[in-house]
């Protein structure tokens, strides 16, 4: 099967978020599809699934063009398509999503649930898969739920499988996983795509590259022949560095001291076990782990959005154990939270007024308790100029800015303030390249001021680039602790140590 | 009838012509009325009163309309909504409307109103209130109670502990210590202290549910005959009489004949003791149709049939010719004024 | 800072016009609800045996009745001043994530404070009996909010089950008090207290043309309220955090907020205006309290409150337009037989068709600018 994009070009308002794109896809072939968020891989593929109509360009499918009025005849043509965000209902088995929509039905309507069971278990035998039919989804790991979305697209004897940003939600070890089921799904003669804004990643998998930056296919590449670096100047347009230029390591005294530190899960399950940790001004020190392992408790904690169970905090030699989240803050604790659209911003919001989300009582925005507007839209639109925060007005709501500059957006708000220290939690999770880079150097930036930074990450990649010490956490504990000034750092042991195998 | 029964003749009368006269031409007279927070279709006294309205419409040939309140909120602005003319009489409907039919009086003195079941002290020359002697009937219903009942236990309760409910309860503990005080009896009244004015109450005019439960009540305590007095509460009364069959509860009905508004239940009534609003309405209409309208009192007795005792329909057989000849004596006595209903 | 992003944040203060669809959704989709609702109004009637002419007349009637003259005007801005005042206080907590179910409760404590202290202190002047009067309404009723807002804040007992349970406790409590010796009025059996003092009374505007007209100086509380509300919502650091915590708590708690005194402080203002909505109706409307003074007025509030959009100008315009119909609908019963239930009906209708914009839009097309799917990316 072959299916050819010719001449798409698809517009919101004044918007052109596909501009001409021609695009041919093959079986037998994984087909990598790059560029940075907003670039229009996502449109692309919307039209490919029916989701949009394109305004001008047409499908074809085996050299005949098709009409796609919606979803529904784009997967009776034989494309499927796995979302970034899973479409899973937690509380049903892996059979029940898999037949969602397309039950097997024998008469008056009986559900056949065993013939069910057992479609799901010749998939899994065809592409090795091992998926339970029978276990709940939401008693399953986030690698096995993206299997079951594979499964649900084979189960509609998909041709075509499109995967948007598959490898955003894995841990190394799953994406080294997935690519096996990939190859395993190319060779059987389907046809992939493979959405993703990851350079390594297409650069293994694919077996042909295509590049996008605002709306067009601006490059193709052979994987065999072309490097990370050429790639990334295409998706971005510009030259990209991918050394971090610091200071040299010059720690004052400790900022941060942290004694035993014990914090419970609501379930009074034990997330931080009694870890001690200091972090001195001038030094970025990263907390690296595969999630769960306790490392968002413990930002909780110093953020004092959590009780403490036990142990005590020491913020600059003062007792900050109990001290109030806005205490913190104004002691110069800025902290850019690990899920920016749920913690860190509010979408409904204008730019402007989340800018001064967390300092709008501070002397420089309100006085008896009224806020001098006009003073935090300027105060905005001057911070969002020195952040390279893309918009077209401050009053827009920040829910219709990009992931990147919403990123940018939240950075901005916890660095243009006086700070002392920093606490980042996956500051770059699900961000471009551009973006990265420019939140990358703010962090360097702050630390190469004098500020102390706490940096969590589960992209080993960013730790290792960022990091002048790195601790791993497990279940809880700080199990490693690697000084990158004195040896250099080596991903093997620190994922080892992630793995938990360090006694 | 009543003590405008010579202009009521007079009215009939050119009330017959104008229908005569014009019978095309729209009627030159008009009546409004405002109800309660119950509606115009209560089968209780809004619905009662706006009959006389009903009535005069078609002997009188006058115009009707009437205003429902949904809220008592809603009482001086219907009444409000009605004024500039449009209206010849505006009746308003319940003792709640007391103050907003004052308010609404004074500050316009040339519109009459008249009022269903409140009188003011003193008199407001432009409202004529139609107040009933409920307790007269009500004291005939007791004494009857008092003679037919066999567990020696009869009950009642009430809507609002408010006046124009009370009165029927004090009537019937009044009729049936007369009872025990004639007859050497000793039937017990539950559901109403005379002297320190509390009892049984539903708090609202409206749930059937309570009138099941409340007359439940009473039956449990012994009582076989009960007089419901919260309107449409009452029915609920009924469905159980009607459940536990007539022998073991009796059902004494109030402002109507419920015998003939309600025929699904009509076995279980003993009697009901009638308020005839629809007569005094009527009356009122005819006096300010005939401009022999005055501010005041009108008051409904036994006397002058404002108040009643309806027949005992299928229960005829269950009063004995004794119990009724003692019960027009008492009519008599009540009417000519020798036997006080006030205990 | 340089030039460059001197000039580039200078561009970024400029205000983009309010878009097409903002405005549609604003003006024209409830234009055209009323129009729908108007339309299956009529259907309900021809469906309940009214003839075509009879309609005409009753909906002649909902103008005349509420816009057609002055005790027509009177009576609809009557009608919408407890309105507004209660639902402004529905819009804060609905801005700030909360969902007072107990405005109805609030009402019936604040306007019962109102009367109390409005038939006591005999001889006090009008300036400082009738905001004391107010003042006592407003308290009463924040702090019967502030029940379910500390019990929300300190248990987490959800605000709809205990503000449901406060005002059933409220029509039982205000049935008490009114059957004091103190508050009863002297003479009566049934619940009704004693009536308010001149003093304490909110004076009417307009007795100088007409003494029916009952438009009375609460409508400027009312006008008051509303400003003070954008004010609060929109300039104060209050409002801010009212809003924050309502439209993302989580965000509002990594801000520092502290979302169980925010909690607290929302119920007992939202409280407090609806126990100003009740004074409004005691001192006001009344001048005494009966068990049914609040009328349903507290849960017609929350529909004015989603009308309006939460926002204090949308509640004043929703407030304003079930007042006309309140005052119109009483019309079209005088001057067409038509039952009072029509008039819920189309109100219901009005908010069945404003909460589904999308419905609006589908029924009228060509009301719209073509529908573009909103999209990133």
């Amino acid at each position: 099967m072959e299916v050819e994009l010719r001449n798409i070009t698809k517009r919101f308002g004044e918007v052109v978020a596909n501009d001409d794109v021609n695009l041919t896809i093959r079986a037998g072939e994984v087909l990598g599809l790059l560029g940075e968020n907003g670039a229009g891989k996502s449109t692309l593929m919307n039209v490919l699934s029916g989701l949009y109509t394109a305004d001008e360009g047409e499908i074809l499918i085996n050299g005949k063009p098709v009409d796609f009025k919606g979803p529904g005849d784009s997967i009776s043509a034989g494309i499927g398509m796995v979302h970034q965000h899973f479409m899973l209902i937690p509380v049903f088995t892996v059979a029940e999503n898999v037949i969602l929509g397309v039950e097997p039905t024998g008469k008056i309507d009986y559900l056949d649930l065993k013939k069910a069971r057992l479609q799901v278990r010749e998939i899994n035998q065809k592409y090795g898969l091992e998926v339970d039919p029978d276990e709940l989804i939401e008693n399953l790991p986030v690698g096995i739920q993206q299997r079951v979305e594979i499964i649900k697209v084979l189960f509609r004897s998909a041709d075509v499988i499109i995967f948007d940003e598959p490898t955003a939600v894995l841990t190394p070890q799953e994406v080294t996983e997935f690519f096996e089921i990939v190859k395993s799904l190319r060779d059987t003669g389907k046809a992939i795509v493979f959405i993703t804004h990851k350079l390594h990643e297409i650069l293994d998998i694919s077996d042909r590259i295509s590049v996008l930056r605002r709306g067009q296919i601006v490059g193709e590449g052979d994987p065999q022949t072309t490097t990370q670096t050429e790639l990334a100047e295409m998706m971005v347009g510009r030259p990209v560095s991918f050394n971090v230029d610091k200071e040299p390591y010059a720690p004052a005294d400790v900022l941060l001291d942290i004694e035993d530190l014990t914090v419970l899960r609501e379930n009074d399950d034990v997330a931080v076990d009694g870890i001690n940790l200091k972090v001195h001004s001038g030094e970025i020190v990263g907390v690296a782990g595969v999630q769960g392992n306790g490392q968002s408790s413990l930002i909780e904690a110093l953020t004092g959005l959590t009780r403490v169970a036990g142990g005590t905090v020491k913020f600059n030699g003062q007792n900050i154990t109990h001290a109030s989240t806005r205490a913190r803050h104004r002691m110069g604790i800025a902290h850019i939270p690990e899920d920016r659209q749920r913690m860190g911003m509010i979408a409904d919001f204008s730019i402007a007024e989340n800018m001064v989300l967390d300092t709008y009582y501070d002397d420089r925005f309100s006085k008896h308790r009224v806020i001098n507007w006009p003073k935090a839209y300027k105060n905005s639109a001057r911070v969002a100029a020195d952040y390279d925060v893309r918009m077209t007005s401050v009053h827009d709501a920040a829910g219709n800015l990009s992931g990147g500059n919403q990123q940018k957006m939240v950075v901005a708000r916890e660095l243009s303030r006086e700070t002392m220290f920093l606490i980042a939690a996956q500051p770059t999770r699900g961000l471009d390249v551009g973006s990265i880079e420019y939140i990358h150097s703010r962090i360097i930036n702050a630390r190469d001021e004098g500020d102390g930074v706490l940096f969590v990450s589960s992209e080993l990649d960013e730790i290792m680039a960022l990091s002048d010490r790195v601790v791993v956490m497990f279940e809880g504990r700080i199990v490693a602790e690697f000084d990158a000034t004195t040896h250099p750092l080596d991903k093997n042991t620190i994922g080892l140590a992630m793995a938990g195998a360090v006694a | 009838m009543l003590e405008l029964q010579k202009n009521k003749v007079l009215a009939l009368i050119s009330g017959v012509g104008i229908l005569l006269g014009s019978t095309v031409a729209a009627a030159d007279f008009t009546a409004c009325q405002v109800t309660d927070t119950g509606g115009i279709d209560d089968n209780s006294f809004n619905q009662t009163a706006w009959k006389g309205v009903l009535d005069a419409q078609e002997t009188l040939g006058i115009d009707g309309r009437f205003l429902e309140s949904q809220a008592e909120t809603d009482y001086e602005a219907n009444i409000v909504s009605l004024l500039g003319g449009q209206c010849d009489v505006i009746i308003t409907v319940g003792f709640l409307l007391g103050d907003a039919t004052q308010a609404a009086a004074e500050a316009n003195p040339d519109q009459k109103f008249s009022i269903v079941d409140y009188a003011y002290d003193p008199a407001i020359p432009n409202v004529l209130g139609q107040v009933y002697a409920t307790d007269e009937a009500a004291f005939m219903a007791g004494y009857l109670a008092a003679g037919v009942s066999e567990t020696g236990i009869v009950g009642t309760f009430g809507g609002i502990n408010i006046p124009p409910v009370t009165i029927f309860m004090d009537g019937f503990v009044h009729g049936v210590n007369y009872h025990n005080a004639e007859k050497g009896t000793n039937v017990a009244v539950l559901g109403w202290d005379v002297d320190s004015r509390e009892g049984l109450f539903t708090n609202n005019f409206d749930s059937l549910d309570d009138g099941r439960a409340y007359a439940q009540n009473l039956y449990d305590e012994g009582a076989d005959i009960v007089l419901p007095v919260a309107g449409p509460v009452g029915l609920g009364s009924a469905a159980l009489a009607d459940e536990l069959g007539v022998d073991k509860l009796k059902i004494i009905g109030v402002d109507a004949d419920l015998y003939l508004t309600d025929p699904a239940k009509q076995h279980v009534y003993l009697t009901s003791i009638t308020k005839r609003m629809d007569a005094t309405v009527l009356d009122v209409i005819e006096a300010a149709m005939s401009g022999t309208f005055e501010g005041g009192v009108l008051v409904g007795t036994l006397a002058n049939g404002g108040v009643d005792l309806a027949p005992f329909h299928d229960m005829e057989a269950m009063v004995s010719d004794e119990l009724k000849k003692e019960l027009d004596v008492i009519r008599q006595g009540i009417s000519d004024g020798s036997i006080s209903v006030g205990g | 800072m340089n030039e460059q992003t001197e000039s580039l944040s200078e561009k970024l203060l400029q205000r983009a016009a309010p878009g097409r669809v903002d405005f549609e959704d604003m003006v024209v989709v409830p234009v055209f609800a009323v129009i729908v609702a108007l339309i299956l109004g009529a259907v309900a009637m021809l469906a309940t045996n009214v003839d075509l002419a009879t309609i005409g007349r009753s909906y002649v009637a909902l103008v005349v009745g509420s816009v057609g003259s002055v005790n027509a005007i009177s009576e609809t801005l009557t009608a919408a001043t407890p309105l507004v005042l209660a639902s402004l206080g529905m819009a804060v907590g609905f801005r700030a994530g909360l969902f007072n179910i107990g405005a109805e409760g609030q009402l019936l404590i604040g306007g019962m404070a109102a009367v109390i202290v409005g038939f006591s202190f005999a001889g006090m002047p009008t300036y400082v009996h009738l905001p004391l009067a107010l003042i006592a309404g407003a308290v009463a009723g924040g702090l019967y909010a502030g029940i379910a807002g500390w019990l929300r804040a300190a248990t987490g007992a959800h605000e709809v089950i205990s503000t449901i349970m406060l005002n059933l406790m409220s029509y039982r409590l205000v049935d008490y008090i009114l059957r004091l010796p103190v508050v009863q009025r002297e003479g009566r059996a049934d619940p009704i207290s004693r009536s308010v003092l001149d003093s304490a009374e909110l004076p009417r505007l307009l007795e100088w043309i007409d003494p029916n007209l009952r438009l009375h100086s609460g409508l400027f509380v009312m006008l008051v309220a509303v400003f003070l509300v954008y004010w609060l919502l929109f300039k104060t650091t209050f409002g801010f955090e009212f809003r924050a915590s309502g439209a993302n708590p989580e965000a509002a708690r990594y801000a520092g907020m502290r979302s169980g005194l925010i909690i607290v402080i929302v119920m007992v203002f939202a409280g407090a205006m609806a126990g100003l909505a009740g004074a409004n109706q005691t001192l006001g409307v009344l001048g005494r309290a009966t068990p049914g003074f609040s009328a349903g007025i507290g849960f017609d509030a929350i529909a004015v409150a989603l009308l309006g959009r939460s926002h204090p100008v949308g509640v004043l315009m929703a407030g304003l337009l079930f007042g006309a119909l309140e005052a119109g609908g009483r019309q079209m019963q005088v001057d067409a037989g038509v039952s009072i239930d029509l008039i819920a009906i189309i109100q219901a209708l009005i908010i069945v068709f404003i909460a589904a914009p999308l419905l609006v839009r589908k029924i009228f097309p060509w009301g719209f600018q073509k529908e573009t799917r909103a999209g990133k990316e």
